[in-house]
């Protein structure tokens, strides 16, 4: 799971030489790691580790900083919850200087603690809240600005809610699901079900998850098998003395 | 006329600029005429010179005997190429000098013992090293036992500029007609090629917190350090490290150990080193090298960026962390070559914990914190038996064990106790209740208690991190406004996201660990009941939750609600990547298809999912909940 996450197969060859080599570290390769965000964007793909590597050179160099990209990096890391994604990003954003050189004032210090808050929701398993704030009034300009141009946003953070979901539960009742999962009609609630292969009980009102590692009860029993000649040298000590 | 003071000539008019002119003029009159004035003037131009020689000359007397003797033959022992002696002299003779003459001074002045070097038949280039080699040692002096000023900084800076620059792009010698840079002849103990990039890197980090402390500078600072922008800049000392890594082929060496491990006859690790590079078969360059993959972590870590630090280490951390066979039967240094030094094993798995803590990756962090805390305890009682030399140097390292100490009990507050694979060793935990037994109880406890104690431990044991850039010194309007910045104005302007960087990251742990803090007294609940249905769970819930707030009576069915999610991230904190992965026995008729044991992943960053935990229960949404 991990490896995928290191290694998206996603990437192409050309930004893995880029992460993984001393490139990254050269300003003008910022454009290219750039546009694979704006790729990452439209079709639904993440990868972190390019991501950070634009927030490095952001670091390195003040001058290349452009507050959208940070939003844009720091919003995919929402759906990457509960890894820690969205922290190592905020790790990498140093204090800037107050500088002139950006032409509309910095939106970042703004929607920085909204999406703070956001993060913390959805790490704290707050689904029905995080909702609320995210269609509240105060963060229309963050749907409106970056959200809407991020494709399958908010089906990520379905994907957060759901993996959450399937963990803990092994039947869930489908009003509960709905207030997680934010959706507008049970037909549509319906459909996302179908769709990950979950079945409803007869009367539709509650859904089956089905068994995994997770939700499985078993009691761990640990059997340590120690065989003899590991033991030779304490014995031997033992036996000296 | 009023005699003018002589410290205000700043305002000083005309008039009084003839009058002091007209003084000075009385005053060489009493002499004789003023054109001797003149003449002394010019006289004394040309007498600075070797005024200074005079001073030097003077200086040089007033150094002691022994430490004269101790620089000729430290310095023929470095052109004699004479390891045994350089370490000795390195590690035992400079030290004791340095307690006894120079405890709260510098060392004599590199310009004053260059006289002292000309007897020892060196040629000009070979002085030169050893007194830039000299300098180290200087500089290393004041900054650990005084206060460097910024002059100190800025020369020390240019000196370990040289000094690289001398061992990476050295021309070859005569014979060799190729413009390539070739390796340098010179062989320097271990220990001191750590202390070279530890140093590098301390002066780094020490120099980047001064810098940010825009407020305290004097008006002369501010101009030197608007002109020398390059100086300590982030990109020349990761050039350093890159280059050093690069020139040296470490990575390629150890996965080249790595091949030759498994053949028949596998070749001597001397001669694996050869057949890579000229470079890598120098002792030099491969420890220099190995030392600043280490020191790149550590960079990254101040910097902030916690997986490439990990990544950095891909090869060079699965044998120096082991979790593998690679390297494991025989003794690892004779196997490699490469240095096992109690100080950089210490450092390594400092950071590379701290690493893993900052990515959640609780059992993974413990694991390695609890393998370097063996090494260290191991190490105590081996103290009493042999003494080590350096106190200093023992210190440092005992520092850090004990911040080490700090970082593992955070970590076993924050995993919560449970499963085999997490087991937490008995011993080291023994040791850290000891030492923080006040905070460890208050953090397993959770509440808002526990966050307290976890910001105490954090902020003693977190690295000192820094800006990796400067406040805008050449550029004289953003630094003016950074300066009269009142604080009345910076705290309602600024965000409530802290910016100075250690808070910064202290805040994500926090908000980490606080998540958490609900978990044990939900967990305590769930391990008494096989079933429970959460209206039961939440009535327990809601009695602490009663006792905190006022409300007189909590919706049911927001309680409810608040304990189902609860559980989702008690489930949630239960799984944990890890690098080391239990594997599952297989029997078959009785015997041991498989044996079950653990598996490592290769590199750092790489692991499984594992639970953590010793509890597994799943709601069943017909209103309870199943636990075992």
């Amino acid at each position: 799971m991990a490896a995928s996450w290191i290694t998206p197969p996603t990437r192409t060859e050309l930004i893995e030489n880029l992460v993984s080599g001393v490139d990254r570290y050269n300003p003008s390769n910022v454009g290219i790691l750039e546009d694979y965000l704006y790729h990452q964007i439209r079709s639904q793909e993440y990868d972190c580790l390019a991501n950070l590597a634009i927030l490095k050179l952001y670091q390195f160099n003040p001058d290349l900083y452009n507050p959208d990209v940070v939003i844009n990096i720091l919003i995919k890391a929402l759906g990457a919850s509960p890894l820690p994604d969205f922290n190592l990003c905020i790790s990498l954003l140093d204090e800037r200087p107050p500088n002139a050189s950006l032409d509309e004032p910095d939106p970042l210090p703004v929607l920085l603690p909204v999406l703070h808050g956001l993060h913390h929701l959805l790490y704290r398993c707050r689904f029905p809240a995080f909702w609320r704030a995210y269609r509240s009034d105060q963060l229309e300009s963050l749907r409106d600005n970056y959200t809407v141009e991020c494709a399958g946003f908010e089906d990520s953070i379905r994907e957060v809610v759901i993996r959450a979901v399937k963990s803990t539960f092994t039947r869930i009742g489908t009003d509960r699901l709905g207030l997680y999962l934010d959706s507008d009609s049970p037909e549509e609630l319906k459909s996302y079900i179908d769709k990950l292969g979950w079945t409803l009980n007869s009367e539709g009102t509650v859904v089956n998850i089905p068994a995994n590692l997770d939700n499985q009860i078993e009691a761990v029993v640990v059997q340590e098998s120690i065989k003899l000649p590991q033991l030779t040298k304490v014995i031997a000590q033992a036996a000296r003395s | 006329m009023s005699r003018p003071t002589l410290w205000s000539t700043a305002d000083m008019d005309d008039d009084l600029a003839d009058a002091v002119d007209a003084e000075l003029s009385m005053y060489a009159q009493q002499g004789q005429n003023p054109a001797i004035y003149d003449q002394l003037g010019a006289q004394i131009e040309q007498l600075e010179p070797l005024l200074a020689i005079q001073q030097h000359m003077a200086a040089l007397a007033a150094v002691p005997d022994v430490v004269k003797s101790f620089i000729v033959s430290f310095h023929q022992a470095i052109l004699n190429r004479d390891l045994p002696s350089v370490t000795i002299f390195y590690t035992t003779t400079f030290p004791k000098l340095t307690d006894r003459f120079y405890s709260r001074a510098e060392w004599p002045e590199p310009e004053i013992i260059a006289p002292l070097l000309s007897s020892n038949n060196a040629t000009e280039d070979q002085v030169h090293i050893f007194l830039v080699l000299y300098r180290d040692l200087y500089y290393r002096h004041v900054y650990s036992r005084l206060q460097p000023n910024i002059d100190d900084r800025f020369h020390s800076y240019e000196n370990s500029c040289e000094l690289f620059n001398y061992l990476l792009n050295s021309p070859s010698s005569a014979n060799d007609e190729s413009d390539e840079p070739a390796p340098v002849d010179l062989v320097l103990p271990e220990q001191w090629l750590w202390d070279i990039i530890d140093e590098f890197i301390y002066q780094f980090q020490v120099f980047c917190s001064w810098r940010s402390k825009v407020k305290s500078k004097t008006d002369d600072e501010l101009m030197m350090l608007a002109d020398g922008t390059g100086v300590w800049s982030s990109y020349s000392v990761l050039n350093v490290l890159y280059s050093l890594i690069q020139k040296s082929k470490i990575n390629e060496y150890i996965v080249a150990l790595k091949e030759e491990q498994g053949k028949e006859n596998s070749r001597p690790a001397e001669e694996v080193a050869q057949s890579i590079s000229p470079y890598t078969a120098l002792p030099l360059y491969r420890t220099l090298g190995y030392f600043s993959v280490l020191g790149l972590l550590r960079v990254h870590v101040l910097l902030g960026d916690f997986t490439l630090g990990l990544k950095v280490m891909d090869q060079v951390g699965e044998f120096l962390l082991g979790g593998s066979s690679f390297g494991a039967k025989t003794n690892k240094s004779s196997f490699t070559a490469l240095p096992t030094l109690p100080a950089t094993h210490i450092s390594t798995h400092y950071y590379v914990g701290f690493c893993y803590m900052m990515l959640r990756r609780y059992p993974d962090a413990i694991r390695t914190f609890v393998t370097v805390l063996n090494f260290f305890q191991r190490m105590q009682r081996m103290r009493n038996y042999s003494g080590y030399e350096r106190k200093d140097q023992y210190d440092q390292i005992a520092k850090t064990a004990d911040r080490t100490l700090a970082l593992y009990a955070m970590c076993h507050s924050l995993v919560l106790p449970g499963s085999p694979f997490t087991r937490l060793d008995d011993n080291i935990t023994n040791t850290a209740k000891e030492r923080y037994g006040d905070q460890m109880g208050r953090m397993s406890r959770g509440g808002s208690d526990a966050l307290v104690a976890f910001e105490e431990l954090f902020l003693y044991a977190c690295p000192k991190f820094i800006n990796a850039n400067s406040p805008p010194y050449d550029d004289p309007e953003a630094i003016a406004l950074l300066l009269n910045a009142d604080p009345a104005d910076v705290a309602e302007g600024s965000s409530p996201i802290p910016t100075d960087p250690t808070h910064r990251h202290l805040r994500l742990f926090l908000a980490s660990a606080g998540a958490q803090s609900p978990l044990p007294t939900l967990r305590s609940f769930l391990h008494l009941y096989t079933s429970l249905t959460t209206e039961k769970l939440s009535s327990f819930l809601d009695l602490v939750k009663v006792n905190e707030s006022d409300k007189e009576a909590v919706e049911d069915a927001e309680a409810e609600e608040e304990a189902i999610q609860e559980m989702m991230v008690l489930k949630q904190s239960s799984k944990s990547l890890s690098r080391i992965v239990p594997v599952q026995g297989k029997v078959d008729k009785g015997n041991d298809a498989s044996s079950a044991g653990v598996r490592a992943q290769g590199s750092l960053l790489a692991g499984e999912m594992i639970s953590t935990s010793d509890l597994n229960f799943a709601i069943d949404d017909v209103r309870s909940i199943k636990s075992e």
